[in-house]
């Protein structure tokens, strides 16, 4: 049987080719991916490896579970006082100690002007430490010059160097919380072995410099080089004795492999990101194998039957069809395979050619094999499964029928189970998305994927009368060949139906995601255009310095400035974010959605939706605790967005909670006779000396640029449903072709009795059309339907209204229409080229 | 009738309708039959007589509606599909009008797909002696694509042969031939019954390719109406003349 089947794949490959595309694309998509994530590992773990390998033991802060996910690169707090490194170096075995400092801080181009763009002084950050002089604490070494031995000294990495625009002797601009310091560049050094930074900018200076430009006296870690011949494992447990407590001491090992760890976590997400969307693609797909492999049964009918009489049972024939789907996935999983792979390579040396080499060495990997293949053969032998089963139950008696046509089995069987999963779906959306019922999620995923498939099985039911309708239209329109098209689709709505759902889905969910993003949109434009803040003050690069505040509270026509603060703190040992506003001054500049007003907090605390589910009321008493201290508040008040903080304090009790906090964000209101458009320049430029990195954004520049981030969202998933729509399209142009070899002997006729090529190539032109727009309108029925639906459920987080994305439906239907044409192009061409005699002659 | 050699097929009282109701047909109608071993046998009628009708239930492709039905000593009409698909696999090989061929295999394959299917092994002197009578030996590597009308049709004679089947029913075999290969073809079907013993049922509309048999079984309106021992072309012309056809 198998060899059976190989044949029959062999013989007639070119009916299998769309589909073996259809399987590749899917499969491409989920081993680019696999190959990206792979390599960014490598590549991180060959970084983490060369940050840690010096140090034999670390001694640092212990990881809480407030900020385990924290950013890799940002600076800690400083646990460390100076008599605890005196401590340290004490301890049997330790050969060396080195207090560490981080400084957060950026260091600015030569060339660097302060824009008030937002993205101009992004990108890759900057990492200012303390000089050791020890490559093995440092982690790098002097190429060039010297290391820095006075207080205005500092050495930057090779690479960075020359792209900040700065040659030894130069004056380097360091902009921290304190203002922009000059120091000047006095050597050059090479991280690790090959200074594989990232992107980022590698500097140091002298400790003296970097407490002082940090603010801070003690230090964030302690690096240890144990004595020769003594073992890490055991320093590092000695020296777990001396420290404070909340700090740990790892040896350098155990570090990296645990940042590589922490890293491969968040690689998986990626993963399990592009396997959802490669599962879209492939589903999509599964609806092209359906029908391929329908029309094949059909078109194979008699080869079927003769099977039959001579013997073959319809358990071997089903086997024998099922073969022939693996040996379909094996080709199309290898080829997607190797396509995802080029294609990693080729993005790889794209991202290295643009930012610097973020990646390890680009290798295949054991994962992309796996899931390829997996994905690939469940998705083809599933939706040959139907098809084969259809085949097992041909009698030996077709073989010896004249032609081979689909026998016409009534619709109602098809519309019962469609009308009950499309029911069954919606129930499934609604309960996830307005019960109150664990994973949620489950619920409305299940239920979408149930509502697709029984949309799909009604969508013929719907194709036969809309043909019929469409049918008068289309002759008006198009004469015969309008008609003859109109009865095409009605002749095989199945067929029609799956093929219109394939593009269905990719439109819905396009259609899905514009719908939300629109609604996102217009609720951050809101939201901005709700402010009574003339300026949004924001930091390019970690917090707002107090002094950036105190500079533009001190310029002529600010009425004042409102800061808000969000820092980590406990409940019950439960970690939670906790806002500290003004009340007055915050109220005063911005709508914030509470109740009542925030000015009534009274030295109390707002809680949010997730708070109050925990079942605190207003008038309880709840005792938080922070980074400094405990506080006991009356609940006064709710916030009612969800998603923003937990709490909302004023700024007497953030400052019991965290001494010092940190602005994240805050808001200038002028003078009411100010004109805020000759006000930014003034205030930008009196930050520009010494705060480079706070930037001025007026609210509805603010609002643009949150928009710009989510066209950018709704642009990657866009692209990333695109291998979805091209599998669609290709199912289109698939059916069609199958559907004209199918319909040769009647082309022929019709040719014979006198149509002209440019209406057998109309006529299918038409067809392609109709399926298209068909799908593409359910399409986005079903996803509008679906994002209105969602939006409603997150009202809770603050989304007040529902904005139907016009632009884009429009967008999406010109689209349809340029992928009707286009899939029609192929099969149109080779149903006018039919000869007629050998058409009639033709012996399906 | 004779019933002292033996029987490769019989049937007693079989009936078959199709469709229901006002719409419906009788087919056969009470037929009782006897394909004797080693024998030709041709089944001879007008279009609607009910001759491929009886071709395909006697060989378990079709089910009666009524009666019973045997291949060799197995009855067949009360046998699951499963049974009645191994019976055929076993016991029959088939030569039909047309579409003979699977177009993926050459035409070695499609000889030896009975024998593949079934998991038997083949006899090469068999094959080889087979392929020597119909000429095929230098055609064996094509595909049926490339192959003449008669050619395939002597691939379907061989593929039924190849497996030493009790009982060859053919459908028309060389309707679709012109007069000379379908000579041939009849020809060959022929040394098959009288050099090797094979028995053959075949189905056909045309005189001449009854003379080959050496028997006629005639059919009209779903019975048998008539049989003839030893027939010519001429013979079998009259006796068709007198059905009114």
């Amino acid at each position: 049987m198998f060899s059976l089947a190989v044949k029959s794949v062999k013989h007639n490959p070119k009916r299998l080719v769309l589909t073996a595309v259809a399987v590749a694309l899917g499969v491409a998509l989920a081993s680019a991916t696999f190959t990206l994530t792979n390599a960014l590992s490598g590549g991180f773990h060959q970084l983490f490896d060369e940050i840690y390998s010096g140090t034999d033991v670390i001694v640092e802060e212990a990881p809480s579970d407030t900020d385990e996910d924290g950013d890799q690169f940002a600076a800690g707090e400083s646990v460390f006082s100076k008599a605890d490194l005196a401590a340290v170096q004490e301890v049997d075995g330790v050969a060396s100690a080195v207090g560490g400092i981080q400084v957060m801080g950026a260091v600015l181009a030569k060339d660097f002007e302060p824009t008030g763009d937002l993205m101009a002084a992004g990108g890759a950050p900057s990492q200012l430490f303390n000089w050791a002089g020890d490559p093995r604490i440092d982690q790098s070494t002097l190429v060039e010059g010297r290391g820095p031995g006075a207080d205005d000294e500092m050495v930057l990495d090779l690479d960075a160097a020359p792209r900040l625009g700065y040659a030894i002797g130069d004056q380097v601009s360091v902009a921290t919380e304190t203002g922009v310091t000059e120091l000047e560049l006095v050597g050059l050094v090479r991280f690790g072995e090959s200074n594989s930074l990232q992107g980022a900018t590698l500097g140091y200076m002298t400790e003296a410099t970097a407490a002082e430009l940090s603010g801070s006296e003690g230090y964030q870690n302690i690096n240890v080089i144990v004595a020769d011949g003594a073992d890490k494992d055991e320093v590092a447990e000695a020296v777990s004795t001396v420290i404070p407590e909340g700090t740990r001491a790892i040896t350098g090992e155990d570090k990296a492999a645990e940042q590589a760890e922490q890293l491969d976590e968040l690689l998986q997400y990626i993963d399990i990101f592009a396997i959802a969307f490669a599962l879209i693609a492939l589903f999509v797909g599964s609806y092209i194998i359906v029908n391929t492999f329908r029309i094949i049964v059909t078109q194979r009918t008699r080869e079927f039957g003769l099977l039959r009489a001579i013997g073959v049972s319809g358990r071997q024939l089903r086997t024998m069809i099922l073969l022939e789907a693996v040996v379909i996935a094996v080709v199309a999983s290898t080829a997607g395979i190797l396509v995802g792979y080029l294609g990693a390579l080729g993005l790889s040396a794209l991202v290295e050619a643009l930012s610097g080499n973020i990646f390890g060495t680009v290798t295949l990997p054991i994962d992309a094999l796996l899931w390829g293949y997996a994905l690939g053969a469940l998705v083809t032998l599933v939706a040959a499964l139907m098809p084969a089963i259809h085949a097992s139950t041909i009698s030996p008696m077709e073989a010896l029928r004249e032609s081979a046509t689909e026998s016409k089995k009534p619709l109602r069987l098809r519309n019962i189970v469609g009308g009950a999963l499309a029911f069954l779906g919606v129930l499934a959306i609604v309960v996830g998305l307005y019960m109150d019922v664990p994973r949620p999620y489950v619920y409305v995923g299940a239920g979408a994927m149930v509502l697709i498939i029984g949309v799909t099985l009604l969508a013929a039911q719907v194709l036969v009368p809309l043909a019929y309708g469409l049918k008068s239209l289309l002759t008006r329109i198009f004469r015969v060949d309008g008609k003859l098209a109109a009865n095409n689709i009605r002749r095989e709505p199945r067929r029609s139906a799956n093929t219109a759902a394939a593009l269905m889905i990719g439109v819905m969910l396009l259609a899905l995601v514009s719908t939300f993003t629109e609604s996102l949109k217009s609720v951050v434009t809101d939201q901005f255009a709700s402010s009574d803040a003339d300026f949004f003050v924001l930091s390019t690069q970690g917090a707002i310095p107090a002094g950036a505040i105190e500079t533009l509270e001190a310029q002529d026509g600010v009425d004042f400035v409102t800061t808000l603060s969000v820092d980590p703190a406990q409940l019950d040992g439960v970690a939670y974010s906790v806002a500290t506003i003004d009340p007055e001054t915050a109220t005063a500049a911005f709508d914030y959605n509470t109740d009542p007003e925030l000015t009534d907090l009274d030295g109390g605390v707002f809680i949010d939706p997730v708070i109050q589910e925990l079942g605190i009321e207003v008038g309880d008493d709840l005792t938080l605790e922070g980074s400094e201290g405990s506080v006991t508040l009356e609940v006064t008040g709710l916030y009612l967005n969800e998603g923003d903080a937990n709490f909302w304090v004023d700024e007497a009790a953030g400052a019991q909670l965290f001494g010092d906090f940190e602005i994240l964000q805050a808001m200038v209101v002028l003078d009411d006779a100010v004109d805020p458009a000759a006000a930014q320049d003034q205030l930008a430029e009196a930050l520009a000396a010494d705060y480079p990195l706070v930037v001025l954004q007026a609210p509805d520049e603010l609002a643009q640029f949150a928009n710009q981030f989510i066209d950018l969202l709704l642009g990657v998933i866009s692209a990333m449903l695109g291998a979805a729509l091209i599998i669609a399209v290709l199912g289109v142009a698939n059916t069609l072709l199958l559907s004209v070899t199918e319909r040769t002997r009647e082309i022929g006729l019709l040719r014979a009795v006198g149509v002209r090529r440019r209406s057998v190539r109309r006529m299918i032109r038409i067809e392609s059309l109709v399926m298209a727009i068909f799908g593409t309108v359910l399409g986005m029925i079903l996803g509008v339907g679906l994002g209105v639906a969602l939006v409603k459920a997150l009202e809770e987080f603050g989304f007040s209204s529902v904005a139907i994305p016009w632009t884009w439906l429009g967008i999406y239907v010109v689209l349809a229409i340029i992928a009707g044409v286009v899939a029609a192009m192929s099969p149109a061409r080779r149903a006018a080229k039919l000869d007629i005699l050998e058409a009639i002659a033709f012996d399906g | 009738m004779t019933t002292t050699v033996t029987l490769a097929a019989s049937m007693r009282g079989g009936t078959k309708d199709y469709g229901h109701g006002d719409a419906a047909v009788r087919a056969l109608d009470g037929i009782d039959v006897d394909i004797a071993a080693a024998e030709f046998t041709a089944i001879m009628g007008p279009s609607g007589s009910g001759k491929s009708t009886l071709l395909h239930t006697l060989a378990g492709l079709d089910r009666l509606t009524a009666g019973e039905s045997w291949i060799g000593e197995q009855q067949i009409s009360s046998l699951s599909e499963d049974k009645i698909t191994q019976v055929r696999r076993d016991k029959i090989g088939f030569v039909f009008q047309a579409f003979n061929l699977i177009p993926s295999l050459t035409a070695r394959e499609n000889i030896t797909l009975p024998l593949d299917i079934s998991g038997r092994d083949i006899d090469p002197a068999w094959f080889d002696e087979i392929i020597g009578i119909l000429g095929l030996a230098d055609r064996l590597t094509h595909l049926p694509a490339e192959l003449s009308g008669g050619q395939q049709q002597r691939v379907a004679v061989a593929r039924a042969l190849v497996a030493r089947p009790e009982l060859i029913f053919a459908d028309e075999p060389s309707g679709n031939l012109d007069s000379r290969s379908g000579a041939e073809l009849l020809g060959f079907m022929r040394r098959a019954v009288k050099e090797f013993g094979q028995t053959i049922a075949m189905v056909t509309h045309d005189p001449s390719a009854a003379s080959y048999a050496d028997r006629v079984l005639f059919l009209a309106d779903g019975r048998i109406v008539d049989e003839m021992r030893e027939p010519t072309a001429d013979r079998v012309l009259d006796r068709m003349k007198q059905m009114g056809h």
